[in-house]
């Protein structure tokens, strides 16, 4: 019974993540989406073994270098809006 | 934080309280877990976003001790509520706030149809979980586990399997993480 309520919870997590990551119109909105969603993946391992911890530290070095991206981003373009990538076609 | 919860394990049993004790915990976390989640991406505070992602992530290590895998309940804490959700809140933090109460979150037509798709995988997942005989699965897949599996704490089966099975991913993993603070520090820098 414990074991289907947390894959339960954990599909619940994902859709919920996939569904902030689509409609934020906030790059680190964004980003927070994803690391939701990576967590609702993670919790799927149960009998925490190895992976989990991989996934742990691919999700951290992404973190680092996504908000890295943005800062630069905001540093030049001054917005962070996610649909302001047309204006390269000026 | 294993010795605590042995130690609770072993006054429960004496208690014969241990099975309520799991129910209301698990009930409590997965209504916690939920109410966070939507407030994460219904919000428009970015800040309270960010927070109620932090009570999350809490929420999430503590179903990893529920679920007896005491060392990544712990490596969960540390990385993603100490070191990613401050990252994320110092992201937050920097960007410029006065941009961000123009940025209604109105309900365009984008919002709804991705609403109806997420819905949609969700019923088909939480139908497809409760279908499955799990029990089945787990029973055949035990040949390749480590032998007296239930003597050795969570800690030491992940370092026999770090040292045996997954000695090259481990390698691997110390030079991305290399290579993503590196790149990260030139990216930010000015």
């Amino acid at each position: 019974m414990m074991l289907e309520h947390i894959l339960v919870l954990s599909a619940y997590l994902f859709s919920i993540g996939i569904y902030g990551l689509i409609t934020s119109r906030n790059m680190v909105r964004a980003l927070m989406c994803l690391e939701l969603i990576l967590n609702a993946v993670n919790i799927n391992f149960l009998k925490g073994n190895i992976f989990s911890i991989f996934v742990i530290a691919i999700a951290a070095a992404e973190a680092s270098i996504g908000s890295a991206i943005v800062s630069s981003i905001y540093r030049n373009r001054k917005s962070t809006r996610i649909n302001q990538s047309t204006l390269l076609n000026k | 934080m294993k010795s605590i919860s042995i130690y609770l394990s072993l006054i429960l049993h004496r208690t014969d309280l241990l099975g309520p004790i799991h129910n209301f915990l698990l009930v409590f976390l997965g209504s916690s877990l939920i109410l966070g989640s939507l407030g994460m991406v219904l919000l428009t505070n970015p800040i309270y976003s960010a927070l109620s992602l932090g009570l999350v992530l809490v929420c999430i290590s503590l179903f990893y001790i529920l679920s007896n895998s005491h060392f990544v309940a712990a490596a969960q804490l540390f990385i993603y509520v100490g070191a990613i959700n401050v990252l994320i809140l110092f992201a937050v933090m920097f960007m410029n706030g006065s941009e961000y109460y123009k940025d209604f979150n109105l309900w365009t037509i984008g919002n709804g149809l991705t609403s109806l798709v997420c819905t949609s995988i969700l019923v088909s997942l939480i139908t497809t979980i409760l279908d499955t005989s799990w029990y089945g699965i787990i029973w055949t897949t035990r040949s390749n586990q480590i032998i007296e599996q239930d003597l050795l704490s969570n800690s030491q089966q992940i370092g026999i399997h770090l040292a045996i099975d997954f000695f090259l991913p481990f390698e691997f993993i110390s030079i991305i993480l290399l290579v993503a603070l590196i790149g990260a520090i030139v990216v930010a820098r000015q």
